[in-house]
Formats: structure tokens, C-alpha cells, sequence
């Protein structure tokens, strides 16, 4: 049994658990043999002094769930081992809260164009600066605050 | 097809070493339902690879939904998808009421499940018309259409809007339903199964449609449930997963419903599987005018006045089965009127997700049944 930081109820009925960073994908793996065979969502979010990265496990067998969280100051272990449907998760949370997956195979932007400065999700993110995006090839797009450079 | 094909091949050119073309599908292509890119690799006719590439429409509607109060972030919810707006509203307003421990009246549960049963339905008809634009077939496409209209007029009778209608509030439904409304859905449930045999029988007559999407862009359950992929896929794959029968939300427990699965998990059995649902539908909505109360529509509590007011604390997600899949908002308060984090878990981003798995060995022929056959709505994918 891997140790957990703590355990609370959400307002929803689901449990919540706290794992430190390190035991994650250890973790992780405990669970998925439990039977929690589907990750429904990867989350990250901003609390100004560090950030959590918040995933919401499923078992279609029994109708369980469980919502796992770890504090991280931008960088945890990837879990796309685990569950293919992570990869496409994990991306968007590194593209719009800005942590880092550790082994993630193609670890890119997927919504936002690549080269886009700031991770619009994080709470110090400028909203009054504006971006200008010329789409190409992948990682080929020009990203620019001057309006006649892009669209 | 061939043309843009043959057209595309000569914009990039034909790596003769390893004979393996890369052919750019998408984002501006009448068979994409939206803006859809897919990277693909061929070797001849035959997909290597396929890899989707989104974010031509995005928005960012979770950052858009944390500058506003509690209520404001509706309209956002319903620019999601966009054509089955309900039951977006539906995720969002079940979450918040959870988070400020709401009390809603039961006439506006029932009315709420009402509604969204009627929107699955017009959700699947217009999956159904474009899926057969894709396979080459017009007459269904102005038969589903039709019938579409008539449950949009029974919205803008109900609701004053026939496409987004922000009409589920938190504490109960902006307005209540009308006897003229009410007459509108009893002609509509009563026929309606009749005209669906009519346009079903347009698809499982044709011998090309049934060739062309019989053991195409197979999915097996496995793979399904590891891509987190949900809704009619999953139960066409051989999985007996609806969370209105599972984890009943509203009052699906007090009506009588089957979910249909097969077994087959291919572009057919899809097509079935979203065709017996919409039967499902009109059976819940049937028995949802025989048992929707009297009474009030609105908790006096949440009142227009008090709506920017409203606080919540603690996180919470409430999962629904929207037409596509699993639906919910993960919503985060922190005792001030404006959310702290939402996070939407959309299902046509995982679905999508899958379509490698679902294409690697088919040919380039199969590829638009197959993404036709996921229902990808583009406000949903790229939020």
C-alpha cells in the first residue's frame, strides 16, 4: 500500500486523496489494478502558491470513483502508461495550466497554437495582452503581440 | 475525394523511398463536421497512421467561465455542443446546485429531463443526416432535418431560442412549460417512431451503406474504455455502460428504459445503437407527460436578484450522459461569487482521441465513415 498525504470527502460523495508527487505513477498503478480502468479527465489547477494536478479515475465494473490530487511546483510523472486516453489529457493540461508530464511520448500544445506565450488557465495570466497566431506545419506556427503579423 | 487526394499529393510530393504519402485531411472539408484536421499516413490505400490534429475552434470557455458569477457561465455551457445545447446547460447547472447545496423543485426535474431526452434525439437526427451526407446518401439528410425542426419549434415555443437556449437555471428552469408546448411534444412522441422507421429503413436497405460501413473502423472494448471513450461507441463495443441506468442523476430511476449495446463495435452497430436510443427517448419522454407534477418551477431562493449573489465552496463534479458521452463539470469554489476553477470533461475530446486506434489498417476509403460514425462536435472538442 502506497501512503497517501490525506482523505476527504467532495461535496459530490467522491473521495479524494492526496499522494505525494513521488509515489504517483506507483500509485496510479495500485489503483488501475483495483479496477479503475478508465481515466475520465486530467486536471491542473492554479493555487497561486503551487499547483495540483487533479485526476478523476473510473471503474466500469463496479461504478466507482475516485478523484486523485498532488501538489507539484510543475512537473509530475505521466500516467499514459497506464491509460491511452491520458496522452490527449495530459497535452491540454500542459498547454493551458503549464505542468509538465515526465515521460510523456509527444508532449506538445494540442488546443493552443505552439510557440503561444503564457498558459492561459494560470491565475497571473495577462488577458489584456493580445496574441496573433499564423497557423503552419506543426511547431512551425508564429505566434506575435504585433496585430499585422498574424490573425 | 480523389481529386483533393490526387491534389494533395502533388502539393507535397510522393517520398519514393518508402512509398508511406502523408495526406493532410481537414480543417476545411465537407466531411470533417467542423474543423478537424487528420494527419495521415499511407502506404497505397492503406492508413499507417492517422493523428488528429484540433484547436481550430477554440475558445477557452473554462477561463471565460471563471471571470463571471455562478450563473453567467450558462451561455458558455451552451456553446459547447452546440447541438445538443440542453444537456450541456444540464452538467453544469446539477454541478453548481450540488456545490450551494440547492434545493429544486421536483416539476422542474421532470421538465428538465423531458427536454433533454427531446434534445437527444435532435442531437442524433442531425448525426444521422450528415452521416449520410458522408456516405453519399441526400434524402436522409432533408428526412432528419424535418423532423429535427419540429422539436427546435417545440424549444422555441418553450424556451423563446431554437438553438441555445439558456433556459436551465440554477434552482429550477427559467420559465415553465406552456399547454401549448405540451400539445406540441404529445403529436411528436406519437408519430415520431413511424417516421424513424422510414429513415432507418433508407440506411439498412441500401446495400452500399451496409457494405460500406459493416466491419469498418472497429473499436474493441478494451481499447474503448483505455481511451476513455464513452456513449454510443462504448455500447457498441459490448459495453452495458449509460449513466442514466448506471448512476441515475434526475429521475431516470422512475422510468422504464433499455440500453441498447452490440457487440459488433464497428460503424454499424453505431448506427444502431444511436437509432434504438432515440426510440429510448421518445418511451422516457412518453412517460415523463404521464407523470410530471403540478407545482412550482423555481426555488424562490434563487430568484433573479439573488443570482450574483450566489457563493459556493468545495468541488464537485456530477457526471451526465450526454448524447456523445459522459458529460460533466468539475467546478471549484472558493466562497466568492466567481468560480475558482471549472474544468469541463467533454466526451467528443476522448472519443476523438480514439481514432487512431480506429483507423490504423483500414483503407482511406473507410476514413470518413469512420469519423462520421464518432459524432465530433467541434464547440465540444476544442471548448
Amino acid at each position: 500500500m502506497i501512503q497517501v498525504e490525506s482523505e476527504s470527502v467532495g461535496k459530490d460523495g467522491t473521495k479524494i486523496v492526496y499522494v505525494p508527487k513521488e509515489n504517483l505513477l506507483e500509485f496510479m498503478k495500485e489503483k488501475k489494478e483495483e479496477g479503475f480502468d478508465m481515466l475520465l479527465m486530467v486536471t491542473g489547477v492554479d493555487y497561486r502558491d503551487h499547483l495540483e494536478v487533479v485526476y478523476h479515475l473510473l471503474s466500469t465494473s463496479t461504478g466507482n470513483r475516485i478523484v486523485v490530487k498532488t501538489k507539484t511546483e510543475g512537473e509530475v510523472d505521466s500516467v499514459t502508461s497506464l491509460w491511452k486516453g491520458a496522452d490527449w489529457h495530459e497535452r491540454e493540461t500542459w498547454d493551458l495550466v503549464g505542468i509538465k508530464f515526465r515521460g510523456h511520448p509527444n508532449l506538445k500544445r494540442i488546443l493552443l497554437a505552439e510557440g503561444w506565450v503564457g498558459h492561459p488557465l494560470r491565475k497571473d495570466y495577462p488577458m489584456d495582452k493580445k496574441q496573433y497566431v499564423n497557423l503552419a506545419e506543426d511547431g512551425e506556427d508564429t505566434v506575435s503581440f504585433d496585430p499585422s503579423e498574424g490573425y | 475525394m480523389a481529386r483533393i487526394l490526387f491534389h494533395l499529393i502533388l502539393q507535397r510530393g510522393i517520398d519514393m523511398e518508402d512509398k508511406v504519402i502523408e495526406v493532410n485531411f481537414g480543417p476545411q472539408h465537407p466531411s470533417t463536421h467542423g474543423v478537424l484536421r487528420i494527419k495521415v499516413k499511407l502506404d497505397g490505400e492503406i492508413i499507417v497512421d492517422a493523428q488528429p490534429v484540433i484547436g481550430y475552434l477554440h475558445r477557452n470557455a473554462e477561463k471565460l467561465s471563471e471571470m463571471g458569477s455562478y450563473p453567467k457561465a450558462t451561455i458558455y455551457m451552451d456553446r459547447l455542443d452546440y447541438v445538443s445545447a440542453l444537456n450541456m446547460e444540464l452538467g453544469y447547472v446539477l454541478t453548481v446546485e450540488k456545490l450551494m447545496d440547492a434545493q429544486v423543485p421536483e416539476r422542474a426535474l421532470w421538465i428538465r429531463m423531458m427536454l433533454v431526452e427531446l434534445n437527444r434525439i435532435a442531437s442524433h437526427l442531425i448525426w444521422l443526416g450528415t452521416h449520410g451526407l458522408d456516405m453519399g446518401m441526400l434524402t436522409p439528410f432533408f428526412y432528419c432535418f424535418r423532423e429535427r425542426e419540429r422539436i427546435l419549434r417545440i424549444f422555441d415555443e418553450i424556451s423563446g431560442s431554437r438553438l441555445l437556449y439558456n433556459y436551465f437555471a440554477i434552482g429550477g428552469v427559467y420559465s415553465d412549460i406552456t399547454p401549448k408546448s405540451i400539445s406540441m411534444i404529445k403529436e411528436f412522441v406519437d408519430d415520431y417512431e413511424k417516421k424513424l422507421e422510414e429513415i432507418q429503413s433508407i440506411f439498412a436497405k441500401s446495400y452500399i451503406y451496409v457494405k460500406r460501413t459493416k466491419d469498418v473502423g472497429k473499436l474493441s472494448m478494451e481499447d474503448s474504455i483505455s481511451y476513455g471513450v464513452t456513449g454510443p461507441i462504448l455500447r457498441a463495443s459490448g459495453k452495458k455502460w449509460d449513466l442514466r441506468k448506471n448512476q441515475p442523476y434526475l429521475f431516470y430511476d422512475k422510468v422504464n428504459f433499455d440500453v441498447p449495446t452490440r457487440q459488433e463495435g464497428d460503424v454499424y452497430a453505431r448506427f444502431l445503437v444511436r437509432i434504438e436510443e432515440m426510440r429510448q427517448s421518445v418511451k422516457i419522454v412518453r412517460q415523463v407527460l404521464d407523470k410530471i407534477p403540478d407545482g412550482e418551477f423555481y426555488n424562490k431562493k434563487f430568484s433573479k436578484p439573488m443570482l450574483v449573489r450566489l457563493k459556493a465552496t468545495g468541488e464537485s463534479y456530477i457526471p451526465t450522459e450526454s448524447p456523445k458521452g459522459e458529460f460533466g463539470v468539475y467546478v471549484i469554489g472558493d466562497g466568492s461569487t466567481i468560480p475558482y476553477r471549472v474544468r469541463i470533461r467533454s466526451p467528443s475530446f476522448a472519443n476523438l482521441s480514439s481514432v487512431p486506434a480506429m483507423l490504423k489498417g483500414y483503407k482511406i476509403a473507410d476514413l470518413t465513415a469512420t469519423v462520421s460514425s464518432i459524432d465530433p462536435v467541434f464547440g465540444e472538442v476544442d471548448r
